[in-house]
C-alpha cells in the first residue's frame, strides 16, 4: 500500500544541516500493524510525517497504492489523506468550539458524506470508542484518554486504509496510554493498518512490526 | 450539500462558537460601517437634495445676469419686455421673474391698527406671480392674479413673530435698491400663511405678486434677480436653454442639472472631499479591525489547523474558511450598520441644518439606491483584503513543521 524508498529529510538550521530522517525504505501492506520506536529527535515522527503525506522528503521516493506521491498537488495530496489516511497526534487537536461528535463528522462533512450518513457513522465510531454518552461534550470537558479516543473516532471517520498515531499516548498516564493501545489492537483487528510511533516498548511490543529507529536511520 | 455551502457552514459554526471575537467583530464593523454610510450619505446628499429642491418648484431653467448662483447681485434689466419675448419661445411653456427685495414691517402712517404691533420685523419680500409650486399653502388662500388691494402671502415665521393671520393687514416698508432709502410705509393684507421651500429655519419671507411690488418699487426699476422658466414638453430643458442663448446671449440660463453641476464643483465639494478622507479612514479601520482579529485567531490555532490539514483539508479549503468568516463578520456588521448609520445620519442631519442659510427642505444626509451599493461595495471589498493575510498565513503553514513545534512547545 505505501511504498518508501530511500527516503531522507534534511532540515537547513542555521548551525548546519540537521538530517532528520538519513536513507529510508520501508513498505506499509494493507491491514499491517507496525511500530516505530526510538528515542526522542531519532526522525521518527518525521519519518511519519512523510509516510502520512504532511511532510516531503529531501530525497527519496514515497507511493500509495502505486501513485507517487511527490507529483500530486496540494488538493490531491489533501484528497488522500481525507479519504485514505487517518491520524492520531500525541496533542490531539480536537477543534475545542465543536462537541465529541462534530469533531468526529468534521472529516466526514469535507469528503461530502450526507448527513444522515455522517450522523450514523459518528454514532456508531463514539460507540466503537466506547463514548456514545459523551458526545455532546466539548473537549473541554473530556480527560485526556476521552479526547484521544474522541481523535481516533476522528481519524476513523472516512474508513481509512491505514491509521497513523504520532506518539498516542505521550500525553496520556500509563493506565489510559494501555487503554489507547487496546483500543488500536482493535483498529487492526478490524482491518486498518496502523502505524504507530511511540518511544515507549510498551505500546511498541503490540504491533506485529516493530521498527527501531537511531540518528534517522532504521535499524 | 455543496463544497462552498460545507465551507460557510464550517465558518459559522466558528464564529457562533466563539461569540467574544464574533462579537467584537461584528460590533467593530457595526460602528464603523454606520459612519461608512454615513459619509457615502453626505458625499452626495447635498447635492440629490439640492436638486430635489430645485425640481420641487417647478421650474427647469433658471435665468441669473451672472454666473454668480447667489441671488442679490447684478439684476437683468428691462425684464417685463425680456418675459414677452422668452414667453413667445416655442421651447418655453412658462416664464416668471423673480425679485427679491428688502422690507420690514412699520407701524401705519394714518395710525391705522395693524398686526405688526410697534416694533419692527425684517423680511424678504419676495415679488413673483402665483405659479406651479413655488411654495405652498398652509392657511388661508394662495395669491389671487387680480384683486384691487395689495396682498402678501407670509411664512409661518414671519406670521408667528407678527401675530398675523390670514386676512390681517400688516404695514410694510420696502428697500428696492441697496442704494435707495427706504420708500413709504403701506399697509397690505396677508392673503395667506405659506411655506417656502429656500427658507431657512430662522427666515422671514413674503412674497407679493410681481407688479405690485414693481410698483412700490417704481415703474422705472424694471429688474429681477431670476427668471424661472418652465421648459415645454417635448423640448425639454436643454432645448430652452439653447433657445434662451440664441435671443439673449448676454444673460446666462441654466438647467436644474447645470446649476446642480455648478454647486458640486463649487460649494458642495468640501462635502464630498470630507466624506471621501472619513470614509478612506472608516474603510481602513475596519480592515485593520478584521484582519487583526483573524490573525490572532489564526495565531491562536495554528495546531489545530495544521491537524486539519493533516486530516485532509486543503490549503484552498482552509484559506476558504478564513475569507468566509471575514464576510460573516463585515457582513452581519455591516447589516447592522444600516440602521445604526440611518438614526445616525438623522441626527447628524438635524445637527448641521441648524447652521444659518440652509434651506429648512435641504438635507445633508439623503439616502440614494447607488449609496448602499457602494456600502456594500466597499465592504465586500473590506472583507476580502482583510482576510488576505490571514489567509496567506493558513494556505502557507508547513502542517509538520507546525505540529512539531506545536508538540515541541
Amino acid at each position: 500500500m505505501i511504498v518508501a524508498r530511500g527516503l531522507s529529510k534534511t532540515f537547513p538550521m542555521p548551525a548546519g544541516p540537521v538530517h532528520a530522517v538519513r536513507d529510508v525504505s520501508i513498505g506499509i501492506d494493507a491491514g499491517e500493524y507496525v511500530a516505530i520506536r526510538g528515542p526522542s529527535g531519532c526522525g521518527k515522527s518525521t519519518l511519519l510525517h512523510i509516510l502520512g503525506c504532511v511532510d516531503t522528503p529531501t530525497s527519496g521516493t514515497l507511493t500509495f497504492d502505486g501513485r507517487p506521491v511527490e507529483s500530486l498537488p496540494d488538493a490531491e495530496r489533501s484528497r488522500l489523506r481525507l479519504l485514505s489516511i487517518g491520524f492520531v497526534f500525541q496533542r490531539f487537536f480536537l477543534l475545542p468550539m465543536l462537541t465529541a461528535a462534530e469533531n468526529v463528522e468534521v472529516p466526514q462533512s469535507e469528503a461530502g458524506a450526507p448527513r444522515a450518513d455522517r450522523r450514523r457513522r459518528t454514532a456508531e465510531l463514539l460507540d466503537y470508542v466506547g463514548l456514545a454518552h459523551r458526545a455532546d461534550h466539548r473537549p473541554a470537558q473530556l480527560s485526556g484518554g476521552e479526547a484521544q479516543r474522541v481523535a481516533i473516532a476522528r481519524a476513523l471517520a472516512n474508513r481509512p486504509r491505514v491509521l497513523l498515531a504520532d506518539e498516542p499516548t505521550g500525553e496520556l498516564d500509563r493506565a489510559t496510554g494501555e487503554q489507547i493501545a487496546g483500543l488500536l489492537d482493535r483498529v487492526h483487528v478490524d482491518g486498518t493498518a496502523v502505524v504507530v510511533v511511540t518511544h515507549d516498548p510498551a505500546i511498541a511490543e503490540r504491533a506485529k512490526r516493530e521498527l527501531l529507529m537511531r540518528d534517522g536511520r532504521l535499524a | 450539500m455543496t463544497k462552498t455551502a460545507r465551507t460557510f457552514a464550517f465558518a459559522a459554526r466558528s464564529l457562533v462558537r466563539q461569540p467574544g471575537r464574533a462579537s467584537v467583530g461584528i460590533l467593530g464593523i457595526a460602528a464603523v460601517g454606520a459612519l461608512l454610510f454615513d459619509m457615502l450619505l453626505l458625499s452626495r446628499g447635498l447635492i440629490v437634495s439640492f436638486r430635489d429642491l430645485l425640481d420641487s418648484v417647478g421650474f427647469d431653467v433658471r435665468i441669473l445676469a451672472t454666473d454668480s448662483p447667489i441671488l442679490g447681485g447684478a439684476r437683468i434689466a428691462r425684464v417685463t419686455p425680456l418675459v414677452r419675448q422668452l414667453a413667445g419661445l416655442p421651447e418655453i411653456a412658462e416664464v416668471v421673474p423673480l425679485r427679491l427685495v428688502d422690507a420690514e414691517t412699520a407701524a401705519p402712517r394714518d395710525g391705522s391698527q395693524t398686526a405688526a404691533g410697534p416694533g419692527s420685523v425684517a423680511f424678504s419680500l419676495l415679488a413673483m406671480d402665483p405659479a406651479r409650486h413655488a411654495w405652498t399653502v398652509v392657511a388661508g388662500r394662495d395669491l389671487a392674479a387680480r384683486v384691487a388691494e395689495l396682498e402678501v402671502l407670509i411664512n409661518r415665521r414671519l406670521a408667528g413673530l407678527l401675530k398675523a393671520s390670514p386676512g390681517d393687514t400688516i404695514s410694510i416698508r420696502v428697500a428696492c435698491a441697496a442704494d435707495r432709502a427706504a420708500l413709504p410705509p403701506m399697509n397690505v393684507r396677508v392673503s395667506g400663511i405659506a411655506d417656502f421651500p429656500f427658507d431657512d429655519a430662522t427666515q422671514q419671507t413674503a412674497v407679493a405678486p410681481w407688479r405690485a411690488v414693481t410698483s412700490l418699487c417704481g415703474l422705472v426699476d424694471d429688474a429681477a434677480d431670476l427668471v424661472l422658466i418652465a421648459s415645454r414638453e417635448g423640448y425639454g430643458p436643454d432645448a430652452a436653454v439653447s433657445a434662451i442663448r440664441r435671443l439673449r446671449p448676454d444673460l446666462r440660463a441654466a438647467t436644474n442639472e447645470e446649476v446642480v453641476t455648478r454647486m458640486q464643483q463649487q460649494g458642495f465639494s468640501y462635502f464630498r472631499q470630507i466624506s471621501t478622507v472619513l470614509s478612506t479612514i472608516t474603510m481602513v479601520f475596519g480592515f485593520l479591525l478584521i484582519t487583526v482579529l483573524l490573525t490572532v485567531s489564526v495565531n491562536q490555532r495554528l495546531g489545530e489547523i495544521a491537524a486539519l490539514r493533516a486530516l485532509g483539508f486543503s490549503r484552498a479549503r482552509l484559506a476558504a474558511d478564513v475569507l468566509w468568516q471575514s464576510a460573516l463578520l463585515v457582513g452581519t456588521g455591516g447589516f447592522l450598520a444600516l440602521p445604526l448609520g440611518a438614526a445616525l445620519s438623522v441626527w447628524l442631519d438635524a445637527i448641521l441644518r441648524q447652521m444659518p442659510g440652509i434651506p429648512a427642505s435641504l438635507h445633508f444626509f439623503v439616502y440614494e439606491p447607488r449609496a448602499l451599493a457602494v456600502h456594500v461595495g466597499l465592504l465586500v471589498a473590506t472583507a476580502v483584503l482583510a482576510a488576505l493575510y490571514p489567509m496567506r498565513l493558513v494556505a502557507a503553514l508547513p502542517i509538520a513543521a507546525t505540529l512539531r513545534s506545536e508538540i515541541v512547545g
